[in-house]
């Protein structure tokens, strides 16, 4: 095991240069410049060149990246552009910010995915595992865009249950149940797609294990039914993990749109303002984080994969 | 035992959802019924709904647009000047803020500033000639600990003409610019004062996170450039503000924002939709429009193809209909452009208003000019945008119109970071024949040659015309309002009748207001005065 995570761990780094260094240069090449975003019309010429030469635009591309990558192995990631302060000190709480509604939106997608899945394996020609399919196919079809404005439509404007946007209601004192209430409707429309997807994994493959000799096996045991479904259910948790960590990093670049439409302001939203502005470190700096999680999140199916199936663990 | 375990995690995760959901039920009356209330105080907490991101708070480091000065900058931080804000028929002026009163020199360049007494910055300390040397060091002097580049270059913009400063004595100091600058007061309104013992406390490099000045609300917090509390300064010079509390929050998707006010989770919303106006009236929302110192425009390429021929550029001028544009594709947010001035400012004249909607005119300049059967021709648009209002669709509208003249418009979108970037290079993002854009022309008269100038570093359409560097040089040089009226007047004028640009509209600032938010004076300034407003009954 230790040299299966060995592995996995030193194969992500060429990974990670690959992903900095191809958005460095996309970046770079993107119209524009942090120097005309930050400056209002009046600022001199002078001014100008002087904050470029500051800001090191005006050196090659290879040598900027090689700088940028000596610092960023330190912990340094720059400065932002208009923010100036450390990038690191700007990243951090937008990154729990979106570790909050990602874990929300995640947990709903398992909870939700399993159940679905379940009842639809389980029942797959009665009325309840037929409820099932249909809900997890309009979840995965459901227009994310729409169907989040319409949430806040429904229990925002005309119910009043729910909280439009934000984190916090800014005419009350706040606290976590308040911090909870703004979570639902961001985490619902995140989860959405990805709970539908989930679903029908789950429900394909559980469906297949059930109607595997392993099940018959089982059941030609006199074992129970909650026996059965235990093992069945295993067997199909392979099929549920990777999905489930396909799903988790799906969720942590899809939150940009939630982020944006709930006001929530976390990683996704950060990086649109960022790129708004041309504020490369910022940029720069959150595409790390976003690839250092994603591939962390990898290692990790992996990791729980080979925990489950020993077949998995002798491969490796 | 691994089914054990992971049977009881997906318990504890439904369980946990279920918890949430239940939460959430248990809380949601409280949001009920509450649109814009206020606290315990007598003045109520305003949350002000903003279009983009929230400014970098420190003094004039902003770098987030003009919608960031007048919520937050201006709020906290005042410069030895400000717009008076107090009017709503006629275009703000400038009035004494830190100082009270000031003389120049027969040279229009040496300025002495008469500073006003008994004012302290919001951590108590006091305001004083040594405050306004120290701000001006950390703008001008690279050898001031609290100086960086960033800062320099961002506080060039306006202090930028400053040549020298120094104590006179008796709480007088004297300013003296590179050039004579009759519209030296107005730039100085954009120099902020910040708190000297607040930032030899932070440092310039941490004193985003605890701005201090001496504005009328003082900083509470912040997530940088989502969110801003500010609280009234009790002890602010004018008397404090009416509100206990003030929050910016940037909800830069129109949509989220007339949910935000319907909701009740805000109660008050910069520029709504246009479409959504109407709705938002039926709800019980409070309009509020003026108009201010704005421009939509296009800026034609007066040095490609037709656009060359002025007689060109005048037709299509007659082609379009603003009026149209104006009233039902902005729901009356915004007013028809006859002309370069804008109408809220002092260099506007009535009688200067010149393109009507006169189509048959337009094809008869357009024959006279050699395109009897009109050309084709591009157009760069920005999707969006401060000050932008609908750029897409107004830029459709106006391509029906000129298709009806014989002027064929390719229309190409480009994001507004990408068009202002490449116009400080003095190129155009696509290589279109024009760029369509909105700007406050006025704001302030320093920035008006960047615009209209032949020297610009901006790409301005190649326009030049002597004339108007002339008058505009004379105009800047004055400190004579009604000298610097008149030239600005004839400058405009000429403007208008070279028409290098399409003049469309002038934007009237719309904002939704709660029913419950009282007091607000709209000025006609991008500006705001928050000090008058109140939120209850």
């Amino acid at each position: 095991m230790r040299r299966f995570l060995t592995r996995r761990l030193l194969l992500a780094v060429p990974s990670l240069l690959g992903v900095t260094a191809v958005v460095y240069a996309t970046v770079a090449l993107v119209p524009g410049d942090p120097v005309s975003a930050f400056l209002g019309p009046g600022a001199s010429p002078g001014a100008r060149r002087e904050l470029a030469a500051r800001l090191g635009l005006g050196r090659p591309l290879p040598v900027r990246y090689a700088h940028w990558l000596g610092h960023a192995v330190r912990g340094d990631l720059g400065t932002s552009v208009s923010a100036q302060r450390p990038v690191t000190e700007v990243l951090w709480p937008a990154l729990q910010q979106t570790l909050v509604v990602t874990a929300a939106a995640f947990a709903l997608v398992v909870a939700g995915g399993v159940l679905l899945g379940a009842v639809g394996a389980l029942r797959p020609r009665g009325p309840a595992g037929r409820l099932a399919g249909a809900l997890s196919t309009l979840s995965v079809s459901a227009p994310q865009f729409s169907v989040a404005l319409l949430l806040i439509s429904v229990f925002a404007v005309r119910l009043r249950w729910l909280p439009a946007g934000g984190t916090h209601d800014a005419f009350g004192p706040g606290g976590t149940a308040d911090l909870l209430r703004h979570l639902v409707l961001p985490a619902v429309a995140a989860a959405l797609v990805p709970l539908g997807l989930t679903a029908r994994v789950f429900r394909t493959a559980l469906a297949g294990v059930l109607e595997s000799d392993l099940a018959d096996g089982l059941r030609a045991r006199g074992t129970t039914r909650a026996v059965v479904l235990c093992h069945c259910a295993h067997n199909a948790a392979p099929a549920l993990l990777t999905i489930g960590g396909l799903q988790l990093a799906y969720l942590l670049e899809g939150v940009v749109f939630v982020e944006t439409l709930f006001d929530w302001p976390g990683l996704g939203r950060l990086l649109y303002d960022a790129l708004a502005a041309r504020d490369f470190p910022v940029v720069q700096g959150g595409v790390l984080v976003v690839a250092v999680a994603f591939i962390g999140i990898n290692i990790l199916v992996d990791a729980a994969h080979a925990l489950i199936d020993p077949r998995v663990r002798s491969t490796s | 035992m691994p089914i054990r375990h992971r049977l009881f995690r997906s318990t504890a995760l439904t369980s946990a959802a279920l918890l949430m959901t239940a939460v959430a039920g248990c809380g949601s009356h409280a949001g009920t019924g509450r649109a814009g209330g206020g606290t315990s105080g007598h003045g109520g907490t305003l949350v002000i709904g903003a279009t983009g991101k929230l400014p970098n708070p420190d003094t004039m480091m902003g770098g987030d647009g003009f919608e960031g000065k007048r919520l937050v900058a201006f709020q906290l931080y005042e410069g030895l000047t400000r717009y008076d804000l107090s009017k709503t028929d006629g275009p703000s002026r400038v009035t004494g803020a830190l100082a009270t009163s000031w003389t120049v020199a027969p040279d229009h360049r040496t300025w002495t500033f008469t500073l006003r007494k008994g004012v302290t910055f919001q951590d108590g300390t006091a305001f004083d000639t040594a405050a306004v040397i120290f701000n001006l060091d950390r703008y001008l002097n690279p050898k001031s600990p609290y100086y960086t580049t960033a800062l320099g270059a961002a506080a060039s913009e306006y202090a930028g003409d400053i040549a020298a400063y120094r104590a006179a004595g008796s709480g007088r100091v004297t300013l003296v610019t590179k050039a004579a600058n009759g519209h030296f007061p107005e730039d100085l309104a954009h120099v902020l004062i910040a708190s000297p013992t607040a930032l030899r406390k932070s440092g310039t490099a941490r004193f985003a996170t605890h701005p201090v000045g001496t504005g009328p609300f003082a900083f509470v917090s912040q997530t940088t450039g989502q969110r801003i509390e500010l609280a009234a300064n009790k002890r602010y010079w004018r008397g404090a503000p009416k509100l206990d509390r003030l929050v910016i929050e940037a909800i830069p998707d129109a949509a989220a924002r007339t949910a935000a006010l319907r909701s009740g989770r805000v109660n008050w919303i910069e520029y709504p939709n246009p479409d959504d106006i109407d709705s938002l009236k039926s709800a019980g929302a409070q309009i509020v429009t003026n108009s201010y110192d704005h421009l939509w425009y296009w800026i034609l390429d007066t040095a490609k193809g037709p656009w060359r021929d002025v007689r060109v550029r005048r037709a299509a001028n007659y082609a379009i209909d603003r009026k149209a544009v104006a009233e039902s594709l902005l729901h009356g947010t915004a007013d028809p452009a006859y002309q370069a001035a804008p109408r809220a400012t002092f260099a506007y004249d009535p009688k200067g208003d010149t393109y009507t909607h006169d189509p048959a005119k337009a094809r008869q300049l357009l024959a006279e000019a050699g395109y009897p059967n009109g050309f084709s021709t591009s157009v760069t648009v920005p999707t969006g945008g401060s000050g932008n209002l609908l750029p897409v669709p107004i830029t459709e509208a106006l391509q029906r119109d000129l298709a009806d003249v014989g002027i064929k418009v390719t229309i190409r979108t480009t994001d507004w970071s990408t068009l202002i970037g490449d116009e400080a290079k003095g190129t155009v993002a696509l290589g279109s024949d024009a760029i369509a854009q909105s700007t406050t022309l006025f704001q302030s008269e320093a920035l008006l040659p960047l615009f209209v100038g032949s020297g610009s570093p901006f790409w301005t359409g190649h326009y030049a015309n002597k004339n108007v560097d002339r008058l505009l040089a004379a105009a800047a040089a004055s400190p004579v309002l009604a000298t610097r009226q008149d030239d600005y007047r004839r400058a405009l004028a000429q403007v208008t009748a070279d028409a290098p640009w399409l003049f469309v509209v002038n934007d009237r600032n719309p904002r939704a207001l709660a029913p419950d938010v009282h007091g607000l004076v709209q000025p006609q300034s991008w500006f705001l005065d928050l000090t008058t407003v109140r939120v209850g009954k």
